[in-house]
């Protein structure tokens, strides 16, 4: 069902302004508008490249007979998708105290299978066993949403194969390695009709015949007549988005946490300019940053200095 | 984070390790919409440096203040989305249950 913050009393409110259209165990579909495209491809960004999870790092392999070698296996491993619920719990495996790994920064999984039969048998994460001493319960656990209840498949073995194998998942981000990637695609797009002229598509005979319309045009408010000349401002203010989890995460715990990563960038950004400016401009700041931003989504972030601007996005 | 030109604080390249496209395209922005900045723009000097360079010229401003001020700004619009989005599922989950 549309949800419309304008019907609800929030008439007088300006600024982003949020509808979501579909939420899913695996998505969340929404509508971000009044926000600038810079914001709305930073958050994009964000979501699909910098949100921590937890994914295989390191595997110890202490017997592989099967077909495949071992980094190939490794490597299957590394993208098994595993669950990041309360991966705040994780300590980042750089900035803890340990050699390699330890309970506080990782979680163990174990695979051990061998073939007896005549038939050959497949071995899925389901068969990952996840070790007792982790940073709480959820982290770590192999996602499986399939109706057999099996996870991913890693390897066939045949009669007297036998894999055995010390996995240890890390917390991570996709800027790393891609196998961290909380979202396994985000949809995002704006002006589907094309209004502000972004696009210039290439075309055989007509370029209105070739070029389906997106789904999304259903949701914009003006349909636009053939003859419209391009708007004067070419900026758009409304973003389709799509957000698809791997399985780690809960999609709209996605969107959440990637927002918490720009604050915490933003965060340190400001604490380091607040820290340079008390040696050369004798720029105190009011408020103290220097504390990490961590969960509180009630922080009071005054306004800017200089007044007389909308609230300027 | 490194700052350049000590004599002007009018101008000031800003140097931040380790981020990229992600938050300094934002920040060119909402600089931009500032009516204090007189030019704004960003670089990534070179693809296998972690690095991104903030380039902000104000017309008489600090610029480390009009830099401040724009990451303010992102903060509060994040915090306005933050609380937009979380108050929006809850309410399409409960008219919409499982
Ligand atoms: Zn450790």
């Amino acid at each position: 069902m549309d949800y419309d913050y304008d019907q609800l009393g929030g008439a007088q409110e300006v600024g982003p302004q949020i509808k979501i259209r579909n939420v899913s165990p695996a998505n969340v579909d929404f509508m971000l508008s009044n926000v600038s495209l810079a914001f709305a491809n930073s958050l994009r960004r964000v979501m699909l490249a910098e949100v921590p999870t937890m994914a295989i790092d390191l595997v110890e392999v202490e017997a592989n007979t099967s077909v495949l070698a071992d980094e190939f296996i490794a490597h299957r491993l590394g993208l098994i998708p595993l669950s990041a619920r309360n991966v705040d719990d994780v300590v980042g495996s750089r900035d803890c105290d340990c050699e390699s790994y330890c309970d506080r920064c990782s979680v163990v999984l174990t695979l051990q299978a061998r073939c007896t039969g005549d038939t050959n048998m497949s071995v899925y994460a389901r068969d990952l066993v996840v070790s007792e001493e982790r940073p709480n319960e959820y982290v770590g656990n192999p996602v499986i949403t399939d109706p057999d209840g099996l996870g991913s498949l890693i390897c066939k073995l045949r009669k007297g194969q036998e894999l055995k194998m010390k996995c240890i998942a890390k917390k991570g981000i996709a800027r790393e390695h891609a196998k961290w990637s909380p979202a396994s695609a985000i949809g995002f797009e704006y002006d589907p009709y094309n209004r502000l002229r972004h696009s210039d598509y290439w075309y055989e005979e007509d370029a209105k015949k070739e070029w389906p319309l997106s789904d999304n045009a259903k949701d914009e408010d003006i349909q636009p007549t053939d003859d419209e000349p391009a708007p004067l401002d070419p900026d758009p203010t409304k973003f389709y988005l799509d957000v698809e989890t791997v399985g780690g995460l809960q999609p709209d715990e996605i969107v959440q946490q990637g927002i918490k990563v720009l604050q915490s960038k933003l965060a340190m950004v400001i604490s380091e300019l607040s820290r340079e400016g008390g040696g050369d401009g004798g720029y105190q700041s009011p408020q103290g940053y220097g504390t990490a931003y961590g969960g509180g989504a009630a922080t009071p972030y005054g306004g800017t200095s200089y007044g007389g601007r909308p609230a300027g996005y | 984070m490194e700052h350049g030109s000590h004599l002007d604080n009018s101008s000031s390249t800003f140097s931040l390790v380790d981020e990229d496209h992600t938050l300094a395209n934002a920040l060119r922005f909402t600089l931009n919409q500032d009516p204090r900045i007189s030019f704004s723009g960003y670089s990534i000097p070179h693809p296998s440096e972690n690095r991104v360079n903030i380039r902000v010229q104000t017309t008489g401003a600090p610029a480390q203040e009009a830099l401040k001020d724009a990451c303010q700004d992102l903060m509060m619009i994040c915090q306005h989305v933050r609380s937009t989005f979380d108050k929006a599922v809850a309410d399409y989950k409960m008219r919409n249950p499982e």
